[in-house]
């Protein structure tokens, strides 16, 4: 069996139309993800209309440094994601892995830098409870949702990483063809996690700037 | 092997011009955040991301080349989140 005829499979006719259903498999998948970040956008919404000098007071204290590196380490992941994925469809396999490896690396360099940044939120007590240092109360609030916020679209990065690995080693052994739809799936996951973080990047770190 | 790299140059190119946009709006975002517009500061690092978020799904995501069902699907998450968000304010506004 030739590696075309095994990328296809049932019940699609060809591979342009499977990759498709792939592709719209996902974003149905992300429209419900969309939902779930959508109810988290909209707590801070409303704790900020009525909030929002706290909200501003709190968010000077988070760490714009580390917010920034992580930004600009996602949008070049979501570029050798796309490059990973076009070099997939035209079967350039070394690229494509060499694209792959590079947007997994970069993945696990957004959540050391994560790590780094917790572990000095941390130091400083700005965990909601007792000793948390800000005035007034309402600051907890927007720590609260930081947490949250952040803590669950690093889970979601870590998933994208943990599939980036899997699909590298499957397309490593020629388990899977590297031409197949499998890359269409993971490109979209990653980008759309990228573009969560977009929002987020000016909610929890720009927000008390100025 | 001339053909080869001319491919690999085009394959590289057009989503290397995206992230060079999406870093510049970046950048602008970052910016703009520490000159003092009040209320205006938020809503324009927003906007600003609203637009990066359309490049990255237009060019990066392939939106624009996918089919009319995949692009409904997409905009259909949109649809709810805003019908959740004016739900949300619709009580919250008008609350006394």
């Amino acid at each position: 069996m030739t590696t075309l005829a095994r990328a296809v499979q049932e019940p699609w006719p060809d591979l342009r139309t499977q990759r498709e259903a792939v592709g719209l498999g996902m974003w149905f998948f992300l429209a419900s993800e969309v939902l779930f970040f959508a109810a988290l956008f909209c707590s801070y919404a409303v704790y900020r209309s009525f909030n929002e000098e706290a909200f501003r007071t709190a968010a000077a204290h988070t760490k714009i440094v580390y917010g920034s590196i992580n930004t600009v380490l996602l949008l070049t992941s979501s570029l050798t994601m796309t490059i990973a994925l076009r070099a997939a469809t035209v079967r350039l396999r070394r690229l494509t892995m060499i694209c792959l490896g590079a947007t997994a690396f970069l993945g696990i360099a957004f959540l050391v830098c994560k790590g780094l940044e917790y572990r000095s939120d941390i130091l400083e007590h700005l965990v909601p409870g007792a000793g948390f240092p800000l005035s007034p109360p309402a600051t907890e609030i927007f720590w609260g949702l930081y947490w949250i916020m952040t803590g669950v679209h690093a889970i979601h990065l870590t998933a994208g990483i943990g599939i980036v690995i899997v699909v590298m080693v499957l397309f490593g052994r020629g388990t899977v063809p590297v031409q197949g739809s499998t890359m269409e799936g993971v490109a979209i996951y990653w980008h759309f996690v990228d573009t969560v973080w977009i929002f987020l990047f000016p909610l929890i770190y720009l927000a008390g700037r100025s | 092997m001339r053909r080869d790299r001319a491919n690999t140059r085009r394959l590289w190119l057009g989503p290397f011009w995206t992230w060079v946009a999406l870093i510049l709006l970046f950048a602008v975002s970052l910016g703009s955040a520490y000159i003092p517009l009040g209320d205006g500061n938020l809503a324009f690092n927003l906007f600003i991301a609203a637009i990066m978020a359309i490049i990255l799904i237009v060019f990066l995501m392939d939106l624009r080349s996918s089919q009319a069902l995949v692009r409904v699907t997409a905009v259909a998450g949109l649809f709810w989140m805003a019908l959740m968000f004016s739900l949300t304010f619709s009580d919250y506004l008008t609350r006394n």
